[in-house]
């Protein structure tokens, strides 16, 4: 598993704790009941600190699963 | 506190721990604010489970409104202008016309009073934090931004009419602007973009700060009880054995108004019920000289006791703690030397010490707000004013004790008069609950709203006992609360001021206990505490064995063990016999 993928898994951990750690990589927003507006930002928050990146709020209906979330980081990262 | 470290400290509590409920009245998204503050509270109350809840988004009033009949602990009240007026905010597209600008100040008026009338329908044991508006007004008036407009300023005028007549009744706690503004300032709060997107107006940072303001109303720390002070570079500007007691100073004309400040705070805080002691390596005689000058701040009448010799300051700390029979965790030790304060907190390591600045201004003035902040009070009570006296006769009452040798003798002829409260609502009441260590039958610590729900279940007892003898008033020094069920009462509660010991006033509430209840059982829900062998050695005495739980003690044993009590009793509102 890649350094961002571990990250983000912390990140996902966080907000969901009840998410076993087996469904987090093919986790959406779909896939999880808790995933309601509020935790997408909580989320979005929580992946600004762990990376230090600021995540566009405009594009928040974007970021609907941990692997359109994974592709939307490492884009920042490599920025 | 960041949204990861909050997150995690929300999800480490253990799910079965009571419930603490708050409710966070405001009218937008709660979302960060909500998270941070749970946060907050839950570092606060380790042993509970903070449960924040919200109100429905835009309708502040209303979510006031549907609190009368709430089962809550506390809330939190966080007003933003929109909630006065929706056109003072950024999510209205509404006209910035002059004729709407004047509306919008007859509908701000209107909306005031609405939430005013809410607040004081909010039920009594609710502990209540209010937040006044953080943001800034967009640019809706006519004038330019670094001018105030008419309006602008009718609507603060409004606003804080408002909160002044709310915070009237003592029971709402108003979030202070200037101490948020330094800690947040005005421009780095609003988060225009999470605004219009969420619903969520704050920065992080902006939030992070409510959040622990609002955590430091709604559950605050208890203030220090005592401040013992050095003297040279401290109390006053100068060594005192160097240059006489002329030559030390504390004002402006001698560039030393630091510690002129320093003493009118001390004076203050010792008004209002801190204990002020000195500890000073110093020439005795030397010191009693500048403590005769007529224009020292400090009265040294306000200053007991005052340890000045060569000693080691830890041992002055000592005697001083003593003296005043607290612990060194309720205390600060203020001195300008860095290696004097390794001393005593090598010694006393639960002091909080702090150095003075000597001419370090800014550092100075932190200082004394540090100070302030640390024995601040919500309210001075009576018991607050009279506690150095009381203090300085109880010193007196143990030294005769000490040199009597038939104590019934003098205990008979002390005039004691024990007054009991079976009615007792006084805030002081759970102020002593919470900040008794040593008498104390289980450490318990109590909300407001935990206290109101003890004293209001069925069979409910809540006794607030005050203490006079010829030595003078000691105020309310005790505080019993349980419940009678049938023969027996359980107590939950029991705390007394360690300034009332050696008095037999604990065999006297007792006394009076069966008298009144007809109990002929009482249970004490006793936990041996690091702190309170006192209970535990009176208990002993009384039950005749070490308490264990159960710990019942029957009215035959308690006549069995109880020595002659010679108080005279009295109930609030009507008189009892003599004891």
């Amino acid at each position: 598993m890649d350094e961002v993928t571990t990250r983000l898994s912390n990140c996902f951990q966080v907000v969901f704790p009840e998410l076993p750690n087996a469904n987090i990589l093919a986790a959406s927003q779909d896939s999880i009941a808790a995933w309601d507006s509020v935790a997408a930002i909580t989320l979005v928050s929580v992946i600004e600190e762990e990376f230090g990146i600021e995540m566009d709020l405009d594009a928040l209906a974007e970021f609907d699963s941990f692997v359109s979330i994974r592709g939307y980081v490492n884009k920042k990262l490599s920025a | 506190m960041t949204i990861t470290e909050a997150l995690k400290i929300i999800q480490s509590v253990p799910p079965d721990s009571q419930p603490f409920a708050v409710i966070m009245a405001c009218g937008f998204t709660p979302l960060h604010l909500q998270t941070l503050l749970t946060a907050r509270l839950q570092r606060q109350l380790p042993k509970r489970r903070v449960k924040l809840t919200s109100g429905l988004f835009g309708d502040l009033a209303g979510t006031l409104e549907s609190l009368i009949d709430s089962e809550l602990d506390a809330a939190l009240i966080v007003i933003e202008w929109p909630d006065l007026d929706p056109r003072l905010g950024l999510r209205s597209l509404a006209p910035w016309s002059a004729q709407a600008v004047a509306d919008i100040l007859d509908s701000a008026r209107t909306m005031l009073d609405r939430i005013a009338v809410a607040i004081r329908r909010i039920p009594p044991q609710l502990r209540v934090a209010l937040v006044l508006p953080t943001l800034p007004f967009p640019p809706l008036f006519h004038t330019a931004s670094w001018q105030a407009a008419e309006t602008e300023l009718l609507l603060h005028r409004d606003l804080a009419q408002f909160a002044s007549q709310i915070a009237q009744n003592g029971r709402v706690h108003i979030a202070s602007a200037s101490y948020l503004a330094e800690q947040s300032p005005l421009s780095t709060r609003l988060d225009l973009k999470s605004y219009l997107l969420t619903g969520f107006p704050y920065t992080l940072s902006h939030a992070d700060q409510v959040a622990a303001a609002a955590t430091r109303l709604l559950l605050p720390a208890p203030p220090k009880k005592g401040i013992i002070s050095d003297l040279d570079d401290t109390l006053w500007a100068g060594i005192a054995g160097e240059v006489g007691s002329d030559g030390v100073g504390w004002d402006l004309a001698g560039h030393n108004q630091l510690h002129g400040l320093y003493q009118t705070l001390l004076a203050a805080l010792s008004e209002q019920g801190t204990l002020i002691a000195v500890a000073s390596k110093n020439d005795p005689s030397v010191v009693r000289k500048v403590f005769e000058r007529s224009d020292l701040l400090l009265r040294p009448e306000r200053i007991f006791p005052i340890e000045v010799h060569w000693q080691a300051k830890s041992g002055s700390v000592s005697r001083i703690l003593e003296t005043w029979n607290i612990g060194s965790d309720a205390v600060i030790f203020v001195d300008d030397s860095p290696m004097e304060l390794a001393e005593v907190a090598a010694v006393h390591p639960e002091i909080e010490t702090i150095l003075f600045p000597n001419r370090d201004y800014d550092a100075g003035l932190a200082t004394l707000r540090r100070l302030r902040d640390l024995c601040a009070k919500e309210r001075v009570s009576h018991d607050d004013t009279i506690r150095l006296d009381s203090i300085r006769k109880g010193v007196e009452f143990q030294q005769q004790v000490s040199s009597t040798s038939t104590p019934e003798h003098f205990l008979a002829q002390l005039h004691a008069v024990l007054s009991f409260d079976f009615a007792a609502e006084d805030p002081r009441v759970l102020e002593l609950v919470n900040k008794t260590n040593q008498f104390n039958l289980n450490g318990l610590r109590y909300t407001d709203s935990d206290w109101h729900k003890q004293c209001s279940q069925p069979g409910a007892i809540c006794v607030a006992v005050a203490y006079e003898d010829k030595f003078g008033p000691l105020g309310t020094i005790s505080v019993i609360q349980g419940v009678t069920q049938g023969q027996t009462l359980h107590v939950e509660t029991w705390v007394m001021s360690c300034r009332a010991f050696s008095r037999r006033i604990e065999h006297q509430c007792l006394r009076v206990l069966f008298d009144r209840t007809g109990v002929d059982t009482i249970d004490f829900q006793f936990k041996s505490t690091a702190k309170n062998g006192p209970m535990r050695d009176f208990l002993t005495a009384i039950m005749g064995k070490t308490p264990d739980c159960p710990c019942f003690l029957s009215c035959e044993i308690f006549d069995k063990y109880c020595p002659a009590l010679y108080h005279q009793t009295t109930e609030i509102g009507r008189t009892a016999a003599n004891g």
